[in-house]
């Protein structure tokens, strides 16, 4: 009970800090009027946007109007269209988590055998290939990969779809892309919490007493270097969310990464705000989950909470 | 080899085939193609003057029409236009009487009639304190009274004789738009969801994402070309340009002129470059703010001037699909107004531009340029060669790259980048000369002004508005542009450029920044 009430506190404060530290600075670093009415707008153009949308107002007066209505799930309406906020982000979070999903169970189903692969085949040919393939899916910038494939797979052999979201097809080079990045992430930390559990004394005890390789690795092993992997999941789903932006750009993708880039470049601050938000507090949950699968993978977090 | 434009080839080859072998008919919506155009950007709203915007513009002339259209398919200077929703027209003095088109359905199935365009210009609209689209109030100063007089009659009295209306009836401000369904939504709602009177009606707008439209059935016009026309934004250049060379998209807007020559390698996309009514240029910050802004001295201004050779760096940045207009508002797009002869009297001469900088009190004090980042093509490219120049002849100026206009007309400055229209009447100088230097106008009166007008700025731009024969008009605004070249607030660099690429097997007629998607301009083989 303790542990939750802890918890929720925290998590509450955090999302209260993001939402007031995104507001200052956006409110504060950039006027949206010249952005959302262009160059040539007048004067009295400019005065009927900032009294639409109650910029004329003090910044204190526009917190506490903001905070009120957040705190009643109402975050303003969009300054480019006038809807709903989180009638916008409903409308493209189905693609990103579409591509996120994608792209995670990607990177999941690729990374994690292969750091086990690679740790139970430390020092041979096989575990330089993986680590040479993960470096390189590291440090390949997702925009760069994402252009030489649409360079080779959409312009030269015109094999997939240059951009868009209309098909499965469309999923598949922006789902690469992405996923590309936190499959080197997760198979080089998996190789890393394999490899010092199998070097612990109760991993030589199992082999003593006869198990089978396979299941001193997927039995014995994998779920005492769980913890590590789990902590990298965790992280890599914010990997996943700074990705998606520039993925989602780069391939047209209509995701809320793009609607992010997009509302930030047209000074559509509610929609920014909101995003911010949702973004926060999707960390937040994940991080939670994390804590939980610990509480779950090892008995000992248990007892000490 | 089978790749997915050759096989999306075949298919379409077989539906046609199929198609044909049917027999004449009606030509139907299924029967014409659906064409997606990958765009870079589409304008927050769509609403004819709060929505007026470079990206607007190219879209919504296919769901609105104007009282007259600018002809581009047969004078591709923009000079001409010709009837569109007005059919005939007559002026009696400071009264100009237009008859509007019977027939014409807007796309909600209701007639449109003269109510519906007196409401387009009303002061209601456009000029009262709580006008819908306050934008359109500098595009409608002179109007008097506008009044339906019958159902298909318009009257609109200017408070002089103003002999440009029909011409000024082709703008974004006479784009028509039903009066009752417009006051029961509201303009912001009429931004989300236009009605019109074109041959396409539009069925989706997510800004920021995609517009749709379908061929309007009961266009008073020829049929609509393609049966549905969808416009998705593609960020990236190398996304567009690769979609139209794999086929997923018909069209793209806005190459960059650095790329072209690659796109020209593809034997299946057609590049199409057209020049806007439209000129790039720079001003000067002429205003003491900063007080220290040495700039204030006209003699330093006309240095800078004759010191960068434009003709030279507009030729090297875009071969010969612009040109460098030495002198300010002798454009070729004026028609009769335009004199090629005319003699430039500030042309490239670095030396006499020393001289002049000798004359002045000017200290090598740095000038900050603010630009705004990738907003016109070759822009900060050209920057960095006329700094260079610049800097041979004793000025010592820095670009400042900022990300968006509130950055840049941040204060201070002593050069700011912008560009200006020449369309609002088209084949006469009014825009660039009088409506976007006058008193009034942002240039002089926003936060960020960079300039003064002079008295007699003001004085010669009166007469130059009540002028109404040719030879009375082209008088007065010799002397306008004359009085603006001594005080030389700005420089006008080029023409600007716009660029498109499409599929082979389209045959289409660029209308400057639109992209008509009808009538002549396009014909699908």
């Amino acid at each position: 009970m303790e542990f939750w009430l802890a918890r929720t506190v925290r998590m509450a404060f955090t999302l209260f800090v993001v939402v007031t530290l995104t507001f200052v600075v956006l409110r504060t670093s950039y006027d949206p009027v010249v952005a959302m009415l262009g160059p040539d707008a007048t004067n009295r153009e400019i005065e009927l946007f900032r009294e639409r949308w109650n910029l004329d107002k003090s910044l204190i007066e526009q917190y506490l109007t903001y905070i009120g209505n957040a705190l009643r799930g109402d975050f303003g309406n969009s300054f480019r269209d006038g809807r709903p906020v989180f009638e916008v982000i409903a409308e493209r979070f189905p693609y990103t988590l579409w591509l996120g999903g994608v792209s995670y169970l990607f990177a999941v189903l690729i990374g994690i055998p292969a750091g086990i692969l690679a740790a139970l085949y430390r020092g041979s040919i096989f575990d330089r290939a993986i680590m040479v393939v993960s470096v390189v899916g590291f440090a390949l910038p997702n925009f760069f990969l994402g252009i030489l494939m649409i360079l080779l797979f959409a312009l030269i052999w015109q094999v997939l779809p240059s951009s868009g979201a209309s098909s499965w097809e469309h999923v598949i080079m922006p789902a690469f892309a992405l996923g590309l990045t936190l499959a080197g992430i997760l198979a080089r930390f998996t190789r890393s919490a394999m490899l010092e559990v199998l070097s612990k004394t109760y991993m030589l005890a199992a082999q003593a007493k006869g198990v089978r390789p396979a299941r001193r690795a997927l039995f014995h092993a994998l779920p005492n270097a769980a913890l590590s992997v789990v902590t990298i999941m965790g992280l890599i789903l914010g990997n996943l969310v700074a990705g998606t932006v520039v993925v989602e750009t780069v391939f047209a993708w209509p995701g809320i990464g793009r609607l992010l880039v997009s509302a930030i470049s047209s000074k559509d601050l509610a929609v920014v705000q909101a995003l911010v938000f949702v973004i926060a507090a999707a960390m937040v949950l994940i991080n939670l989950a994390v804590d939980l699968s610990y509480r779950m993978l090892d008995p000992r977090t248990r007892r000490s909470t | 080899m089978i790749t997915r434009r050759t096989l999306h080839k075949y298919l379409m080859g077989t539906t046609a085939l199929a198609l044909t072998a049917g027999g004449p008919g009606k030509l139907l919506a299924q029967e014409r193609p659906a064409l997606r155009i990958a765009v870079d950007n589409l304008w927050r709203t769509m609403s004819p003057m709060n929505g007026l915007s470079t990206t607007g513009n190219r879209i919504n002339i296919n769901f609105y029409e104007t009282f007259t259209e600018v002809d581009w398919f047969n004078d591709d200077t923009g000079a001409s236009v010709v009837p569109k929703l007005a059919t005939s027209w007559e002026r009696d003095g400071n009264i100009w009487r237009f008859t509007m088109r019977e027939g014409v359905m807007f796309h909600n199935g209701v007639e449109m009639t003269a109510e519906d365009a007196a409401f387009t210009l009303s002061e209601e609209r456009y000029r009262s304190e709580e006008a819908y689209e306050p934008r359109g109030a500098i595009y409608t100063s002179n109007f008097v009274r506008v009044e339906a007089v019958d159902r298909y009659v318009l009257e609109i009295e200017t408070d002089a004789p103003d002999p440009n209306m029909p011409q000024k009836l082709s703008g974004p401000q006479a784009k028509i738009v039903p009066k009752d369904y417009y006051l029961e939504v509201g303009v912001d709602e009429f931004g989300q969801n236009p009605i019109g009177t074109g041959p396409y009606k539009v069925t989706l707008f997510r800004p920021g994402e995609v517009m749709t439209m379908d061929a309007f059935e009961d266009y008073w016009g020829a049929p609509a070309p393609a049966a549905s026309l969808e416009w998705r934004i593609v960020p990236e250049y190398a996304g567009r340009i690769a979609g139209v060379v794999a086929g997923d998209y018909d069209f793209a807007v806005n190459i960059p002129f650095d790329q072209q020559e690659q796109v020209r390698r593809f034997d299946d996309v057609v590049l199409v470059n057209t020049t806007a009514p439209n000129y790039v240029m720079f001003a000067f910050n002429t205003r003491p703010d900063p007080e220290d802004n040495p700039l204030v001295d006209v003699r330093l201004r006309h240095a800078m001037i004759q010191g960068v050779d434009m003709d030279t760096i507009v030729q090297a940045l875009f071969g010969d699909e612009t040109f460098h207009p030495a002198i300010p508002f002798n454009f070729p797009d004026y028609g009769d107004y335009y004199d090629p002869d005319m003699v430039d009297p500030h042309p490239y001469d670095p030396e006499a531009a020393r001289a002049l900088v000798e004359q002045t009190d000017y200290d090598g004090q740095e000038l900050i340029w603010h630009i705004t980042r990738g907003f016109y093509d070759n822009y900060e490219t050209a920057a960095e060669i006329m700094i260079a120049q610049w800097a041979e002849i004793g000025i010592n100026v820095r670009m400042v790259v900022v990300d968006n206009f509130s950055l840049a007309y941040q204060r201070p400055f002593h050069l700011l980048n912008m560009s200006n229209g020449t369309a609002f009447i088209p084949g006469d100088p009014y825009q660039p000369l009088w409506l976007d230097w006058n008193p009034n106008s942002t240039r002089a009166s926003a936060d960020w002004k960079v300039w003064d007008p002079t008295d007699r700025f003001v004085e010669l731009g009166a007469e130059f508005v009540r002028a109404v024969e040719f030879e009375e008009r082209r008088a007065a605004y010799l002397a306008l542009s004359k009085e603006w070249q001594d005080v030389t607030p700005g420089m006008y660099m080029w023409k600007r450029l716009f660029s498109f690429a499409h599929r082979a097997g389209i045959n289409w007629t660029p209308s400057s920044g639109e992209m008509r998607m009808y009538g002549d301009y396009l014909r699908i083989t």
